[in-house]
């Protein structure tokens, strides 16, 4: 059962009496990759935003301007007079305002009809395949994970890569880098009796050296291991984090407003955050899909404009970039049930100073949808990530997510 | 490979079919033999449930809220008789699972439960014709909107890929001639407005879709029944392939791995031979050599239910469980409420920087609460009779009894180093006083429960 085989003996290089365990070629395997790959850009931040569930791309970014719309989405469809336009054939969804001011600020490019081919249309293999980058499920590390090892293993940082979050993302699976993973900071440190607050310091370093022990490299008491000494060591500046911080945005009192808020107070105090991940539910709209989406966009629009405003009050949205992916698009024709089954391609938005602004692909082509009724893919997901990579994070995308894959150009490559 | 038969292996046999023994259910499950220890947890109807079932109706859970499920169903887990009905019960719930975000109504998801609990040993085709029919699977995953004419893929496709078959052993067009087949199967009295309780289930012959369907190769005017009959009766060149998915499912629930090609076949068999007896499968694990390998102990993740369960079950506790409610979102699973249809993921999902917080306060609450109510342990109760004279007798009592003396000699050293530590960390002499047990022989249980080893089963 071991989907995580974190080698946290090599991570963990305080623990003298197991690092000799560590195999040469791993380490120098690990080594070669990272020289590699161009370690640039060392103090810019990803934010990776998971809207969980499958958004439904043709009422995010609504083609109004094509009659086919209205027909295929005649229960659900947006009303094309209400869109917000972006240009004479896409416009937003109207709950999206804040993306729109956004948007009109030149700080918002949309990547249109991303996908991968032949998806089984299961979201827990799309979600696996956009996790690990891999449409053969053949890689077990996250496609940034793969980065990290490359570029982080080495910092010895505990809040590198951080992800608000019920579970660790498989995107952020690596072998090397550990990841914070929290929803709130509430209860984030090794509580012990209120009675006898004298003895705490005898658990934790109790605790330490339990989770410390000479495990199996790859075993998974090795792996929950590595996971008590990460929670140990950035519960510390965790605890901190929110000092001195006050919000210059207008966070929705929601999951994703509260997440992105702690994603800005974790920039906001320079810890050297490089991935931020939050993840977004509710997206698999099988029924009901009238009632239950435009507050979803509500929130992403709003989180999204907010978490900006207090990046910009904080003077940090610089070295910000953020990107959003689900794991497919949904059914062009709505279904009965006022809701939409699974479908393939989507628009995804990348938010920052940094995009080239405007939509990068043809709007979707409705005349002409595959055998199950879906969109034809025209921007594989490799080339969404490539661009990230190599664009955002200075990397050598072909190392991670192997060659070929074009660069769709949504991001300022002068952008400094 | 034989078994041998003692006293370790009973604990391992009692972890996965159970949520853990106290030292006399060890002692008493090892005085057995194998067949009949497997037997007594297997064969669970010979065990009267009476006297436990009054006594958690005297506690009182509020079944009309979700907390109250949870706690209700955390006692069964803790402290039924009947330890693998509840596991098998827990096992369909992280099978079959339904959620209240989207479901609403509490009595759903409580019968949801009870026919689980009802079914869990049963024959395969009756539970998935029930679950089918269940009022909170089907709001849940909307087949209640399915009509002809109008599909709704959603229930028919996880049908196939979730709960029989798996992924790949299907086709789009199943799915879609799967949810013409289902049309009709539907709720009445599910009120959005005033009552989501008094859903029941019907067939409603207006909403179905007659016509003929393809359904995994076999062509006919297929209704509910008849597709899933198709699909339970779907066999490739290696033969049944639900008897195959449903092995290996359970395989690795309860053995903690992944199961190997013969171990599935050999499942395979024993679920076709047995005409789907979910009850045969789980004895044919539960007598199986590999489940009794060194490379199966101890390899299962514990879940935060069973990790809340186990703790207060193996330290002989008391719990409202209101603790370990409160807990679950942070530990990662809100029991009745997974964000998807899948569920959770198993293994070392479970665990990440936060979860083993959430964890470590919830087992701070039960090694430290000394109020009589809540969630509670008596450490000296747990003490008396014994030697603990020395640190070392306090340690090795404890991980005997929490199974988690499996541990490096440089982990015990550590724990034993705790027992003497003074104040200030130096090294100092345990001595058995009420105020020391009070003190450390609460931290080492709380130390223990939250070290690598008790995470797993």
């Amino acid at each position: 059962m071991t989907i995580s085989r974190r080698d946290f003996l090599i991570r963990s290089a305080g623990v003298a009496t197991v690092s000799a365990m560590v195999p040469r070629w791993a380490v120098g395997a690990a080594r070669r990759f990272e020289e590699s790959v161009v370690a640039a850009n060392p103090n810019r931040t990803l934010v990776v935003l998971e809207l969980m569930g499958g958004n439904d791309g043709l009422n995010t970014v609504v083609p109004y301007a094509d009659a086919l719309y209205p027909q295929l989405r005649s229960r659900i469809g947006i009303p094309v007079g209400s869109v917000l336009p972006l240009d004479g054939r896409l416009g937003l969804n109207p709950v999206m305002t804040g993306m729109k001011s956004l948007w009109d600020a030149g700080r918002v490019a949309i990547v249109t009809n991303v996908g991968y081919p032949n998806s089984s249309l299961s979201h827990f293999a799309a979600r696996d395949v956009w996790h690990t980058a891999d449409p053969l499920l053949a890689q077990r590390r996250g496609w940034l994970g793969r980065w990290a090892d490359a570029v982080l293993s080495e910092t010895q940082n505990p809040l590198s890569c951080t992800a608000i979050s019920q579970s660790l993302p498989r995107t952020l699976l690596s072998d090397s880098v550990g990841v914070p993973t929290f929803l709130t900071l509430a209860a984030y440190q090794y509580q012990t009796d209120g009675a006898h607050p004298e003895d705490s310091g005898n658990q934790v370093n109790a605790f330490l050296a339990s989770s410390g022990e000479e495990y199996e490299i790859e075993s998974t008491p090795a792996a929950i291991s590595g996971v008590g000494q990460d929670a140990i060591a950035s519960s510390a500046i965790l605890q901190t984090v929110g000092t001195g911080y006050v919000a210059m945005g207008a966070y929705p009192d929601n999951a994703l407003g509260a997440g992105l808020q702690l994603i800005a107070q974790i920039i906001n105090a320079n810890v050297g955050a490089r991935i931020l991940y939050v993840t977004y539910g509710g997206f698999d709209n099988h029924a009901g899909e009238d009632a239950d989406h435009d507050p979803l966009l509500t929130d992403v629009s709003g989180s999204i404009k907010a978490f900006f405003d207090d990046l910009d009050g904080h003077g940090k949205s610089k070295d910000v970039l953020l990107m959003t992916w689900s794991e497919f698009g949904r059914r062009a024709q709505d279904n009965g049930s006022n809701g939409t089954d699974h479908g393939t391609a989507a628009p995804h938005f990348v938010v920052g100073n940094a995009v080239a602004p405007g939509i990068h692909g043809d709007p979707p082509d409705l005349a002409h949808l595959d055998a199950n009724g879906n969109l034809q893919i025209q921007n594989d997901f490799r080339s969404y990530y490539g661009t990230v990579l190599t664009d955002w994070l200075g990397a050598d995308a072909a190392s991670i997510l192997g060659a070929g894959w074009p660069n769709l150009g949504f991001l300022n490559r002068s952008y400094a | 490979m034989g078994i041998t038969w003692n006293r370790d292996a009973a604990a391992h046999l009692l972890r996965r079919a159970g949520f853990g023994g106290t030292p006399k259910e060890v002692d008493g499950l090892a005085a057995l033999s194998l067949e009949q220890a497997v037997a007594s947890l297997v064969d669970y109807d010979a065990i009267s449930l009476d006297a436990y079932e009054t006594a958690l109706a005297a506690r009182g859970y509020d079944l009309t809220r979700l907390s109250g499920l949870q706690r209700w169903f955390l006692d069964r887990m803790a402290f039924s008789p009947r330890p693998l009905e509840e596991k098998m019960t827990y096992f369909w719930n992280l099978h079959w699972t339904s959620g209240l975000s989207k479901v609403k109504g509490e009595t759903l998801i409580l019968n949801q439960n009870k026919t689980e609990r009802a079914l869990a040993m049963g024959k395969f085709d009756d539970l998935v014709v029930a679950l089918s029919q269940d009022p909170a699977m089907l709001v849940w995953l909307d087949n209640a909107t399915n009509r002809v004419g109008r599909p709704n893929e959603n229930y028919a496709r996880e049908l196939m890929e979730l709960f029989t078959l798996g992924i790949d052993q299907y086709t789009q067009t199943d799915v879609t001639e799967v949810a013409r087949a289902l049309t009709g199967w539907t709720v009445t009295g599910y009120n959005r407005a005033t009552n989501y309780d008094a859903a029941t289930f019907v067939v409603r012959a207006d909403y179905h879709d007659g016509g003929s369907k393809t359904i995994l190769g076999k062509t006919g005017n297929f209704d509910g029944y008849g597709a899933i009959d198709v699909i339970l009766g779907h066999i490739d060149s290696a033969g049944s392939v639900s008897g195959r998915f449903l092995g290996g499912k359970l395989w690795t629930f309860f053995a903690g791995t992944y199961a190997p090609p013969y171990v599935v076949d050999e499942l395979q068999s024993v679920y076709t031979a047995s005409g789907h007896s979910i009850r045969e499968v789980v004895r044919a694990i539960l007598l199986h050599a590999e489940f009794y390998a060194a490379h199966a102990r101890k390899a299962w993740v514990r879940s935060p239910v069973e990790y809340a369960a186990a703790s207060v079950r193996m330290l002989e506790g008391q719990s409202d469980f209101s603790a370990a409610a409160n807990a679950l979102a942070g530990m990662g699973q809100v029991l009745f409420n997974p964000s998807d249809a899948k569920g959770w993921e198993w293994g070392e999902s479970w665990l990440n920087t936060g979860s083993l917080f959430a964890r470590v306060s919830l087992a701070n609450t039960l090694c430290t609460n000394r109020g009589a109510k809540g969630t509670t342990f008596d450490p000296a109760a747990l003490l008396a009779g014994e030697d603990a004279s020395k640190a070392e007798d306090v340690v090795d009592l404890f991980a005997a009894r929490l199974n988690v003396g499996d541990v490096s000699s440089e982990a015990r050293a550590a724990w034993i180093e705790y027992m003497n530590a003074n104040d200030d960390g130096t090294p100092g002499r345990w001595t058995n006083t009420p105020d020391n047990v009070d003190k450390k022989v609460r931290g080492l249980a709380h130390v223990l429960l939250t070290s690598p080893s008790f995470q797993l089963a």
